[in-house]
């Protein structure tokens, strides 16, 4: 095999096709990149059997052939090559890597053992890749990170006729956005669900952010379920998440009439500073009235911090307990001016009901976008 | 409980120096079996054997040293220890007395110092560094509890005296019965290298074949040993630990708050259980029992632990990790159960089944916004207010209302 590729492009599809293999990995093989020559280009992958991710790349191929070289290592080399085109030879199992003054020797890795990438079937769908991006950062923040419970880990892709709705809980907040979809020719009524590994999801979002537009495939085949994304001529598939997500959808309120609009920056900063003198997984606790709202770090005896920032004040003042991460989390992820507090009520009375967060243009004009973050409140400790 | 039987027993004959050895390990000698000859004088000198509950599955719970020269041992088979010592007294134990003497002993230790850590029913660390003042050097004190302890109560108790825990506690074991042993702290070395591997804590059946394997016999032999050598064959953490012991070094400190590690009970039935139906109720008891004692902690858990013994002895564990801390008996349960299936227990005879709940933590860090438990736990929360006013097992659930079984 030889071939000669322009630095950056080949850098760039290095570093894309194995910035989702896994740090550790049980089959060494696995850690590697497959870099394809043929007559037209190169193809690079990686698979781990969960997620893969492959691209095309064109470059001067004079002898075709495939070689496997550990991707961690290709990743960091091609990053510090000097400026000049990148030439790839093969001589026995070694593999020549040389780049202006520097040159490499690499150990290839048997090709023949490793496995091959998941095919993907024709296209259910297409979304704006901006819009896509930004949702998936959205709602990712309130997926689990705790492995015991795998199908929270992921995000719910629900896809209908002409909207995808993305959806995360880790049981103390659920986020949910909708966001336009193409289902071209082939779309149904028929609401069909994908549930994604939140962190390959929020990979996905990054790299294809701005593409344009991605094509998304759900496909299931002899029990595996697989959902691929495609964009510039880069795919990046991964098995989908087994079991049923919790119908967390129905937890939201149909109605609110009781909420507080403040200016978002404002909430995040007084959040940030009061919740300095908290005690880990301590709460903040919120006093909203019609003169504003009242930050209060309470519970810990060497501080206590207070402040008020202003707010207006639909309905009753009400106090909730809040846990300034997840709050913070969800004011992050508004992304308007102001944001909307709203005030749930609930049968249990050992529970305080949830509160819902959302975005707001104005101190009285309603976002228009449909992000939604619901937040469960602790109980009010006095 | 120590399976020393006294024949190698150890105490200072003359006055050493004491300075700097200002931890106590104080250990009943043969508690259950001496409270039980207290109301029994007569059986005094001869073998007497404490074993819980009555039926060919009772255990040893406790022997007195005249019963343990014949080789019995604590949670030994009953039927084993009358085979090694047939004309043994064998009575019932009364542990709501043992409990009574246990809390005035410990009011005595508490007397010397406010340092102690009770470590079971029997035994506790002192620390009495700032206790010379009021009540003299280590050694002295040491006399005083054992006079106190035997004059209140007439029960005996041995007393070892050292610079650092683990060395008092092998001082004591090496005390008994009836004895005070002090390790000055210069002499920490000499008395620990000429011991058995297996003295170090942390050293079971298989480590001690580990390290006999590489050669090491004795504490000495552990402690000339280069750390990386033991870190080979033991992994980090318990080379590091092993090592510091054998030199006589152990940075714990007496600690008056004992942290619950894990909280659960086991049992053993009077006959060997295949009936699933019979085993499920043991664990939905015992998980009912371990959530009521999380509750009334403020504790909650994240693992819950099956522990079971087959017909042969052989005997295995299984741990679930849970998504959310829990207090609720049921959820404990319904995890049980599935560490049931999952060791594939299903009709095979089972001995001995217990259920604990581990990964403590304190509750109410946070509300999940749905929580499949909900009205599990509101039902338990309820029972254990009907317990507090109407008194314990008022309300259970009805898979456990069964007429008693005679056995």
């Amino acid at each position: 095999m030889k071939f000669q590729a322009n630095r950056d492009v080949f850098s760039e599809a290095v570093s894309f096709a194995v910035k989702l293999l896994p740090q550790r990995t049980t089959l060494p093989i696995l850690s590697g990149v497959l870099i394809e020559a043929t007559a037209t280009g190169l193809v690079l992958s990686s698979f781990d059997y969960e997620v893969s991710a492959q691209t095309e790349i064109s470059a001067d191929v004079e002898e075709t052939g495939t070689i496997l070289v550990s991707g961690r290592l290709l990743a960091e080399i091609a990053s510090r090559l000097p400026n000049a085109p990148v030439r790839f030879s093969t001589e026995d199992s070694r593999i020549l890597v040389s780049c202006g003054s520097a040159s490499f020797t690499l150990l290839s890795m048997p090709v023949e053992e490793y496995p091959s990438i998941p095919q993907i079937s024709s296209e259910t769908g297409v979304v704006p890749a901006e819009e896509f991006a930004a949702a998936v950062a959205q709602v990712a923040v309130a997926a689990s990170r705790d492995d015991v419970t795998p199908v929270i880990t992921g995000v719910q892709l629900e896809v209908s006729e002409n909207s995808l709705g993305l959806v995360a809980t880790d049981r103390y907040r659920v986020a949910v956005r909708e966001i336009d979809w193409d289902g071209g020719s082939t779309a149904t009524a028929e609401t069909i669900t994908a549930l994604v590994p939140a962190r390959t999801l929020q990979e996905v979002g990054k790299t294809f952010g701005h593409s344009g537009t991605i094509s998304v495939s759900i496909t299931s085949k002899d029990e595996r379920e697989l959902i691929a994304f495609t964009a510039d001529k880069k795919t990046v598939t991964s098995l989908l998440i087994k079991g049923n997500f919790p119908p967390v959808r129905r937890l939201f309120p149909e109605t609110v009439e009781n909420y507080a609009v403040m200016n978002t920056a404002d909430l995040i900063e007084a959040t940030r500073r009061v919740s300095l003198v908290l005690e880990r997984e301590a709460a903040l606790r919120f006093s909203f009235t019609p003169d504003g709202v009242t930050l209060e770090a309470i519970g810990s005896e060497q501080a206590q911090a207070s402040e008020t920032i202003d707010a207006v004040l639909t309905g009753v003042e009400t106090v909730v307990s809040l846990k300034p991460q997840f709050l913070l989390d969800g004011l992050g992820a508004v992304h308007s001016e102001f944001v909307r507090i709203s005030f749930t009520k609930t049968e249990n009375p050992n529970k305080p009901g949830p509160v819902l967060i959302t975005s707001q243009t104005s101190r009285d004009q309603a976002g228009a976008d449909s992000y939604r973050y619901l937040l469960q409140p602790n109980l009010l400790l006095r | 409980m120590s399976k020393q039987d006294g024949r190698s027993r150890q105490v200072n004959t003359t006055p050493v120096d004491d300075t700097g050895a200002t931890i106590l390990h104080v250990d009943m000698d043969a508690f259950f079996a001496s409270v039980e000859l207290l109301s029994r004088p007569e059986l005094r000198g001869t073998p007497v054997i404490v074993g819980g509950g009555i039926g060919p599955r009772s255990v040893v719970s406790a022997a007195n040293y005249e019963a343990r020269r014949y080789g019995v041992n604590s949670a030994m088979p009953m039927s084993l220890a009358l085979r090694r010592c047939p004309n043994a007294t064998v009575l019932p134990g009364s542990y709501d007395l043992y409990s009574k003497y246990s809390k005035q002993v410990l009011a005595i230790f508490e007397d010397a110092t406010p340092l102690v850590e009770p470590l079971s029913i029997d035994e506790a660390f002192l620390d009495v560094a700032g206790a010379r003042r009021v009540h003299g050097s280590p050694s002295e004190i040491a006399q005083m509890i054992r006079r106190r302890v035997e004059a209140e109560t007439g029960l005996t108790c041995s007393v070892g005296v050292a610079g650092t825990k683990y060395v008092a506690k092998v001082a004591s074991s090496r005390a008994k019965p009836d004895g005070m042993l002090v390790v000055p702290v210069a002499e920490t070395q000499a008395f620990l290298r000429p011991l058995s591997v297996g003295a170090l804590w942390g050293v079971g059946p298989t480590t001690e074949e580990s390290l006999r394997r590489l050669g090491l016999a004795t504490v000495g032999d552990v402690a000339d040993t280069p750390y990386d050598v033991l870190r080979s064959t033991l992994g980090e953490a318990l080379a590091a630990k092993l090592h510091s012991l054998a030199n006589g070094i152990d940075p714990r400190s007496v600690s008056t708050q004992r942290e619950e590690k894990s909280i659960g009970r086991e049992v053993t039935f009077s006959y060997d259980v295949t009936d699933e139906a019979e085993i499920r109720r043991a664990m939905l008891h015992q998980a009912d029992d371990a959530a009521a004692r999380l509750r009334a902690a403020g504790l909650v858990a994240r693992t819950v632990v099956l522990k079971l013994r087959y017909t042969d002895f052989s005997t295995v564990t299984k741990s679930r990790t849970l998504a959310e801390p829990t207090d609720v008996g049921r959820r404990i349960y319904e995890e049980a159960t599935a560490a049931w299936h999952a060791l594939g227990a299903a009709g095979k005879r089972i001995r001995l089944i217990g259920v604990r709940v581990e990964q403590l933590g304190e509750s109410g860090s946070g509300l999940s916004l749905w929580d499949p438990d909900e009205d599990w736990r509101d039902a338990e929360t309820t029972i254990d207010e009907v317990a507090a006013r109407f008194g314990k097992g008022s309300i259970r659930p009805a898979a456990l209302l069964r007429p008693k079984k005679q056995s």
